[in-house]
């Protein structure tokens, strides 16, 4: 099992440091690309400039754009598309698992109109048992670039971890282990929100204390929403939480963040999304929690505030002042675990 | 059992528990075998200290742990595993059952017709006039997956898993059985089935074996489970009452005890490391509704007394007292009260439909090999920590299984309507006062209660995943179910739980209108009702 082949189904920016990651680790890896032509790119250039420029890949990594192959020449998969994607992809991939797969998805979203997570929709789609999410402070250029850092992989499933960290863990990536699927899956598509929120602020020009306000309350937020979902409240101040969000709300690679600072500076919706290559998961969750929130009685401000800057035409100044103006009240609604 | 499968297989349960602690301490060391035997001890001798010392088998279990409390620390190797290998067989002796096939065929012959004189009250001189059978499996309704649940047997062996309200389940589900032309089920009763006059007959000679649920050394708990895995193996189908226990606030089963659920999946990988034929396992849940039900000013009183703390055995309910039992038997008959069984669609060991040819599909209807999770490198082996999350999977979908397939009845949606009506009225008094006091008054008037009945039936109707509803609401007029409910209410319980006067409705045991009421429980109608509605669970 020490050595088992692994699978990485999407060459997005993520999907293929990921596989760079396994590659080094000196795994055989199957990159899984949805296009031919990006498939003949990896395997003769060993590049994917379009998602991960100037990076070279291991030459272990093969990439292929037949699903029925990486699920024949592998048994761990980790599936990294974007959350709109994956429930087609999820179901393409359920003609070729059998019930001995690991799937473990690294998908920071939530399905728009069904509110459900990503491993339940997997769960829907395929007959795969063993899931699992990978989340945490992972800015895919710094990994590629072997700079330190960390993540969690969470599953029911001792089994899951066990063979993500014997593929994924070394001197560069830490790989933890949580039990807390719930909690991770909202912790990720959460903070794209509260990324969002602190690239406004930043547009704005505003400085450190507001993103740390930004930061901490909505990470309070997130906890909200995920204990009211079954999450553990802890798991939010580990690395898909607390670890998750300060990546993504101070770094300028995040593409979450990157969207709320030109929104700040005067550009619509449609005009940044026109040219950005790859997808601000933040966008569509912010409107299936806002709507989700609404309809199960849950306040969250910050969620609203971005709501109505991008749904609503709000200015992004009437979002701040209407934030700023609502009432205040003891800092911990949600109660520690005693 | 048949005697020769009987004997092997309690000689394996033990086996194979001693050797699988004998293991374990060949990683851990030997203290740890000290280390169980001395919790077992433990268990039983404070378990021993409650019963009756002049009763013979006391004596016998008394001298027995004596003795093994005082050579226990001078004991090693060899002889240490002798000594847990001594325990393990005890606990197997003490489980097995009676079952003998020959047995069998006479009981399910010559018994209905005694049931039915038991259940209708009758004088045994009707027993042979022959009718009296037909007459019971008249007030049994069965329903659901049955051909499905039949022709599994034909790749298989199956599990049962019904909800549990009443000590009668089992005696009901195991006459259900017999109409369907279904080879008897195994299962593990209460020491108090076997005792009750009532009872003890069928349990001594169907398929039971012994359950005592005061022991509650985790070496025992291994036994039992152990043997149970074996009689799977060996093709025994079993029935498992996976709540545990019956369910004490008259809810639907939300939560499961994993234990014997989880025989499922080891049986079935034992199986495919021996090769045997046939050796899937399938889940079958089921339904068992009542309009009344025996027990239930016993079991809710007890919920209510500690709720989360409930006694986890009652031994002076009304099972215990045959006046009560033939009243209500004779009750169901008279009242024409049908106790609707139904069988859901059947799973497998990680909780995925399977066809009538036994193959399991997955939610997208594919076919799945479920070797394929039970398998590393394409052979079956056993992963406790996997298994257990797995039986988790199984559990789930048993408990929408039960939420999709229980059967509401008048009872139910009155009970349900009052509670909520009562609180609605008295908002200032929370459930305990307002069970104690009835609030501010006696009685709620009918018009009222009907508009509630008709919000609760209609919810419950546009619900996509169940529940089923009982035939009396199939009728619009939510006056005729508030009318049928009054009929059984007024009839069985030591006071009914709510009566009519002229325009009024007199809720007289609130406790039983809280106890029926909470069937509905999983359906969340107050949320979906709104502020109109208060949820009266």
């Amino acid at each position: 099992m020490n050595d088992e082949t692994v699978g990485v189904i999407g060459a997005g920016s993520w999907g293929t440091t990921l596989a760079k990651v396994l590659g080094e680790n000196g795994r055989r890896t199957l990159l899984w690309t949805r296009r031919p032509e990006l498939t003949r790119e990896i395997n003769e250039t060993r590049k994917n400039e379009v998602y991960l420029p100037g990076v070279e890949l291991p030459p272990n990594v093969e990439a292929t754009h037949d699903l029925a192959k990486v699920s024949a020449g592998a048994q761990l998969l980790l599936l990294v598309v974007p959350s709109h994607g994956l429930r087609q992809i999820a179901f393409e991939l359920g003609d070729h698992v059998s019930g001995e797969h690991v799937v473990v998805h690294a998908t920071k979203g939530i399905e728009q109109e069904s509110f459900k997570r990503m491993s339940e929709v997997l769960r829907e789609e395929t007959c795969v048992r063993k899931i699992g999410v990978l989340s945490g402070p992972n800015l895919a250029r710094e990994l590629a670039l072997g700079q330190p850092t960390g993540t969690l992989i969470a599953s029911r499933y001792d089994e899951v971890f066990r063979r993500c960290h014997a593929a994924l863990h070394n001197g560069y990536f830490r790989v933890y282990w949580g039990e807390d699927v719930i909690g991770a899956e909202v912790g990720g598509a959460f903070k794209n929100i509260v990324s969002l929120a602190s690239g406004i602020a930043t547009g704005l020009g505003f400085g450190d204390n507001t993103r740390a306000l930004l930061v901490t309350r909505g990470i309070s937020e997130m906890a909200r929403l995920g204990t009211s979902m079954g999450a553990n409240i802890m798991t939010f101040a580990g690395m898909a939480g607390i670890g998750d969000v300060v990546a993504t709300c101070f770094s300028s690679l995040s593409r979450n963040h990157q969207l709320g600072l030109r929104l700040a500076r005067g550009e619509t919706l449609a005009s940044i999304q026109a040219d950005m290559t790859m997808v601000a998961e933040g966008v569509k969750t912010s409107k299936a929690v806002y709507n989700y929130a609404l309809r199960k009685g849950i306040d969250l401000p910050i969620v609203r505030a971005v709501y109505r800057v991008l749904y609503e035409d709000q200015s992004v100044g009437d979002a701040i002042r209407e934030l700023m103006a609502t009432p205040t009240g003891a800092e911990f609604l949600v109660s520690l675990p005693s | 059992m048949r005697p020769e499968h009987r004997e092997g297989a309690r000689d394996d349960a033990a086996r194979r528990v001693a050797e699988r602690h004998i293991a374990e301490a060949a990683e851990l060391g030997e203290d740890y075998l000290e280390a169980l035997l001395n919790d077992t001890l433990y268990h039983e001798q404070r378990r021993l200290e409650r019963e009756n010392p002049s009763d013979p088998k006391t004596r016998a279990e008394l001298a027995f742990y004596a003795n093994l409390r005082r050579e226990l620390h001078r004991l090693h190797g060899f002889d240490l595993e002798n000594a847990l290998g001594r325990v393990t067989r005890r606990f197997a002796d003490e489980i097995v059952g009676n079952f003998d096939e020959r047995v069998y065929q006479l009981t399910t012959t010559v018994l209905p017709p005694a049931l039915s004189v038991l259940l209708s009250a009758a004088s045994p001189r009707q027993l042979l006039a022959g009718s009296v059978r037909q007459r019971l499996s008249e007030h049994i309704q069965i329903q659901g997956s049955i051909d499905h649940a039949k022709k599994l047997l034909d790749h298989g062996t199956l599990i049962v898993v019904p909800t549990h309200s009443s000590h009668l389940d089992s005696i009901v589900l195991g006459y259900a059985i017999f109409l369907m032309g279904m080879p008897p089920l195994l299962y593990g009763a209460g020491l108090n089935l076997f005792t009750n006059p009532l009872t003890s007959f069928f349990m001594h000679n169907l398929g039971a074996y012994r359950v005592d649920r005061k022991k509650s050394a985790s070496l025992y708990k291994d036994v039992l489970k152990e043997y149970a895995v074996r009689s799977l193996e060996l093709g025994y189908s079993n029935l498992f009452f996976p709540g545990g226990t019956r369910s004490r606030s008259g809810g639907l089963e939300q939560k499961l005890k994993k234990g014997l659920l989880g025989t499922g999946i080891s049986a079935y990988v034992n199986n495919l490391k021996t090769g045997r034929a046939k050796p899937n396992l399938y889940v079958v849940p089921c339904t068992i509704s009542y309009k009344l039900v025996l027990e239930a000013e016993t079991l809710i009183d007890d919920y209510l007394k500690e709720v989360g703390k409930s006694r986890y055995i009652i031994e002076d309910d009304e099972f215990s007292k045959p006046r009560r039992v033939l009243k209500f038997l004779s009750n169901v008959i008279s009242l024409d009260s049908r106790i609707v069984i139904t069988f859901s669609a059947p799973l497998d060991i990680v909780g995925n439909r399977v066809d009538s040819e036994g193959r399991s599909i997955d939610a997208r209807g594919r076919i799945v090999d479920p070797l394929s999770y039970v398998a590393r490198d394409g052979q079956p082996v056993h992963d406790e920590q996997r298994d257990n999350q797995y039986t988790t999977e199984l559990s789930d979908a048993i408990v929408s299984a039960f939420r999709r397939d229980n059967v509401v009845m008048s009872t139910h949606v009155v009970g349900h309507a009052s509670m909520a009506l009562l609180k609605l009225k008295n908002p200032e008094l929370d459930l305990y006062r307002l069970l104690r006091t009835g609030g501010s008054l006696p009685s709620l008037e009918i018009s009222e209660l009907a508009e509630q009945v008709e919000r609760v039936t209609t919810a419950l109707r546009e619900l996509k995943n169940g529940p089923r509803l009982g035939r009396e609401l199939e009728q619009r007029d939510p006056r005729l179910i508030i009318d049928d409910a009054l009929r059984y209410f007024g009839t069985y319980h030591t006071q009914p739980a709510a009566i009519r006067r002229g325009s009024r409705i007199v809720h007289q045991d609130r406790n039983l209108l809280l106890y029926y009421g909470n069937r509905l429980s999983p359906y969340e109608l107050g949320r979906r009702l709104g502020s109109a509605y208060v949820q009266a669970a």
